[in-house]
């Protein structure tokens, strides 16, 4: 009984407490679509994505009835580091719900502003003073957030005077952000500024520690969608030396802090529940300490080789292909040997269902692409005699000029668009790492491949499908999962669908042997197109310079064969070598990995337009 | 469309960015033909007519499609009252006036014309005439001018080598802020104060080229807001029409260019 009154009482002193407007809500989920393109538009670095942040305690003085609920201690407020933006997951600070969804523009825009010397007050306070006269709609925009905000700040008259004084500070620059302010001296935490950026925001190598856990725990199971956008503080504590930890003998009623480290003796549980991501939304702050042994512990090493039983089915004993020797400037005849391979254990497999939507605007979009039959006038012989041209051939002959061999009819052939695109995906080990949502590179990788091919069997161009690793220069990989003259059918789609990601990437020798498949094509124009995610490297000197030059004469031959090489990356460090490799139009970069979908058949319908 | 303009009175307004006036007028005189890069709206097409007016030379523009033929350029024999006529084509028409040709987006052209283009881009300044066999000879005042919008959308179609090594090449990007806001107010007469605005926000969008959007807003689409804002219209609806309409068609990319738009000018 003393339970369920207890829990009714918990219940309604938190309502009765609680100073945010729920009817009002607005979800970052709504607005999250629209997000990264305003922070762009505003300044914001292209590079920085976005993420939601949790509450932080903020220390400052509470109300009477925060106090009796416990509650109100924590807040959530915007700020920006080098990796991303981080906007409040939900926003219900105003009555109005296109106020609370302007609050979130507002903080985008101040988080996209230079940042500027000065203590927290001073870099709101000029931040705000530089987005307001840039931006006059944004100004009319803050007058109605101040206006709204500033009843909900506490009155400096019935404060003390120290708190007072801050206070007066803090609403002054809020009225008026372009007058200078100075920040007296802090007694107690002011209560936060929903309309600022975070006074402490967690600094550049916490986040960058965190961001570095995540990358290196591929194995850990993927938090849901929404989880994963959202960040939790952290700090690094040093392992503690001794081998056994504390011992809990008794539930000591006297442990308060949960969330201070401390090590127990206890092994780590591998349970799937969601016990963990609970609590870490509870804690302050997270402590990350090197463990010797980690959950889901797995034990991974580079073979040299695969055993064969479990290697993907050769194709022959491969090829011969030269490489270029940047140092002694020449090319090496019969360097590297390449083998076709086929994925093992392939099935034939339908498109993913949750493909299925795209792909089906996909093949609509290509199918408007696919080159009509047109007539076409001036042909030699055809069905229709062309009487443009007949009576022009008559005026001509009067006028005494003689024309031999007129073309005088009209046909049918088939669209003058003949093009052959061969995509060359890069399947090194690299493409393993991951992405954030949209999972591996690898992933992305497959995802592409399948909806590009939809869209091309859609468009009636001819096209190949094919996926290079190396493990030096004796085995140069090149999967073949899709050949110029097989349909594209669930046999193929299987091959896409069981590529894995493993070795390296000596560019060179792929893009070699894809330009010699490419030039048997009959096509008036080749597309080479070139999926990577980083530099050429193998495991003997063919890294650095060596890599970039030999890839840079593969692309060099193609050209001078007539290909039109391209390449799509999703490294974001491209810029620096990829001019050098494919000239400055004959690449792009995909800042955002999971677009690449997207971004691959917007290409090629551009490239045909 | 391909009417020859009467040299202008008073040259059409263009606003000079740099040394382009001066270059232009110095391969006019040394009797060099001109290749204008340069993005979409970004003053190609004006500059042209400006050195035209500027030089009192009669200027003709040829809008170059995909099915454009060096026919179709040079001319062909028409059917008059009982008998043929020759009609000189655009080309043969300018290196007789010995005017400007102008071929706006030339690599658009088929690849044919080159045929015509080559004789008359070297020192020979030739027009070889096929079908009546003549052989013309540009006077000196004649000038060829082509311009293409490269990008990485059109790698496909470009320029081949051996035809852009003919011509003197000049870059021309979107004006700096200052200069593109007396374009605007030179060209709509629109009040300083939101000829800035409309600069700011174009500044803004232009961040967004390569990664939400194709191709970026351009001179051309600022002056039409600036035309419909001009005109009565509430500036937030001009700059939905004029600017976020024309560059998308993806509804969460339009819903946070107004995003953008209420930036400068927020819905009343």
């Amino acid at each position: 009984m003393e339970d369920i009154v207890g829990g009714w009482w918990d219940k309604l002193v938190r309502r009765a407490a609680y100073r945010g407007h729920p009817a009002a809500a607005v979800e970052l989920e709504s607005i999250a679509g629209q997000a990264p393109l305003f922070f762009r538009a505003m300044g914001g670095d292209p590079a920085l994505v976005l993420r939601s942040t949790v509450g932080t305690e903020h220390g400052a003085r509470r109300r009477l009835l925060e106090r009796l609920a416990g509650t109100g201690t924590k807040v959530e407020l915007a700020w920006r580091d080098s990796q991303a933006f981080y906007l409040p997951d939900k926003l219900d600070l105003y009555p109005d719900a296109a106020l609370n969804r302007q609050l979130y523009f507002w903080l985008m825009a101040l988080a996209a502003a230079p940042v500027r010397p000065g203590d927290w007050l001073k870099r709101n306070r000029a931040a705000t003073a530089a987005c307001l006269a840039a931006m006059p709609g944004l100004a009319l925009v803050y007058q109605r957030l101040v206006t709204g905000l500033l009843p909900m700040r506490p009155d400096p008259a019935r404060l003390p005077p120290s708190e007072a004084a801050v206070e007066r500070a803090i609403q002054a620059a809020l009225r008026q952000p372009e007058v200078e302010q100075i920040l007296p001296p802090i007694t107690q935490p002011p209560l936060p500024v929903p309309l600022w950026l975070h006074p402490l925001p967690p600094t550049v190598e916490q986040a960058g520690a965190a961001a570095q856990n995540a990358a290196q725990n591929p194995q850990g199971k993927r938090p849901d969608q929404r989880s994963g956008r959202r960040r939790y503080r952290a700090q690094r504590v040093a392992q503690d030396e001794r081998k056994n930890g504390m011992l809990l003998v008794f539930r000591a009623e006297s442990l308060f802090t949960w969330d201070e480290y401390v090590k127990v003796n206890r092994h780590s549980e591998e349970d799937d529940d969601n016990n963990g991501e609970a609590a870490a939304e509870d804690m302050n702050r997270l402590s990350l300490a090197q463990d010797a042994d980690t959950k889901s512990s797995k034990l991974k090493f580079d073979l040299d080789l695969p055993a064969a039983a479990y290697d993907d089915s050769p194709l022959g004993p491969g090829l011969k292909l030269p490489e270029w020797n940047w140092k002694q400037q020449r090319l090496v005849e019969d360097h590297c040997i390449i083998k076709p391979m086929l994925p093992r254990d392939a099935q034939p497999a339908a498109l993913p269902d949750r493909l299925q939507p795209l792909a089906r605007r996909l093949r609509r979009q290509f199918q408007a692409l696919a080159p009509e039959r047109v007539r076409r006038s001036g042909e030699a012989s055809g069905p229709d005699i062309d009487i443009d041209r007949v009576i022009r051939f008559m005026s001509e002959r009067m006028s005494g000029v003689a024309i031999a061999e007129p073309a005088l009819y009209q046909a049918w052939p088939p669209g003058e668009r003949s093009l052959a695109c061969l995509t060359l995906a890069d399947l090194s080990l690299s493409t393993e790492s991951w992405v954030g949502e949209a999972g591996r590179v690898i992933d992305v990788i497959r995802d592409s491949l399948l909806l590009f091919a939809e869209a091309l069997s859609a468009s009636d161009d001819a096209f190949g499908l094919y996926g290079f690793s190396s493990i030096r220069r004796q085995e140069v990989r090149l999967q073949v999962l899709k050949d110029f003259a097989e349909r594209y059918d669930d046999t193929t789609r299987g091959r896409i669908i069981a590529i894995r990601p493993g070795y390296y990437t000596r560019m060179g020798a792929a893009i070699r042997q894809s330009s010699r498949i490419l030039l048997q094509q009959p096509a008036a124009r080749r597309l080479l197109l070139i999926i990577s995610d980083g530099k050429p490297n193998d495991l003997d000197h063919y890294e650095g310079r060596y890599g970039i030059e030999d890839t840079r004469q593969a692309i060099l031959e193609a050209r001078r064969d007539g290909l039109l090489p391209f390449c799509v990356t999703v490294d974001r460090e491209a810029g620096d070598y990829l001019p050098h490799l494919f000239g400055h139009r004959g690449y792009v970069v995909v800042q955002q990995a999971q677009t690449l979908p997207q971004v691959l058949t917007r290409l090629y319908a551009g490239f045909t337009r | 469309m391909n009417a020859p303009l009467p040299a202008a009175v008073a040259a059409p307004f263009y606003q000079a960015q740099g040394d382009e006036c001066r270059l232009f007028e110095a391969a006019w005189q040394q009797q060099l033909p001109v290749l204008i890069k340069g993005p979409t709206g970004c003053g190609k097409t004006r500059f042209v007519a400006h050195m035209a007016a500027r030089l009192g030379l009669p200027l003709i523009t040829v809008s170059c499609h995909d099915d454009l033929s060096a026919a179709d350029l040079v001319g062909r024999h028409l059917i008059g009252d009982g008998q043929t006529v020759w009609c000189d084509g655009p080309l043969t028409r300018a290196v007789r006036q010995g005017g400007i040709c102008y071929l706006d987006e030339v690599v658009e052209a088929r690849k044919d014309t080159t045929v015509v283009l080559h004789p008359l881009t070297d020192d020979r300044r030739m027009l070889p005439i096929e079908r009546t066999g003549e052989l013309l000879e540009a006077p000196p005042s004649f000038m060829l001018v082509v311009s293409y919008n490269p990008g990485y959308q059109h790698v496909l179609k470009t320029l081949k080598p051996s035809t852009r090594q003919r011509f003197v090449a000049m870059s021309f990007d979107f004006p700096a802020a200052d200069v593109e806001l007396a374009v605007l107010q030179q060209e709509t007469g629109i009040a300083e104060s939101q000829a800035r605005q409309l600069v700011t926000l174009a500044g803004q969008l232009r961040r967004l080229t390569g990664y939400d959007l194709d191709e970026s807003v351009s001179t051309r689409l600022l002056v039409y807001a600036a035309k419909l804002m001009m005109s009565g219209m509430a500036p937030q609806l001009a700059c939905r029409t004029a600017l976020a309409e024309p560059l998308s068609d993806e509804a969460d990319t339009i819903a946070a260019l107004l995003a953008v738009i209420d930036t400068q000018f927020p819905a009343r």
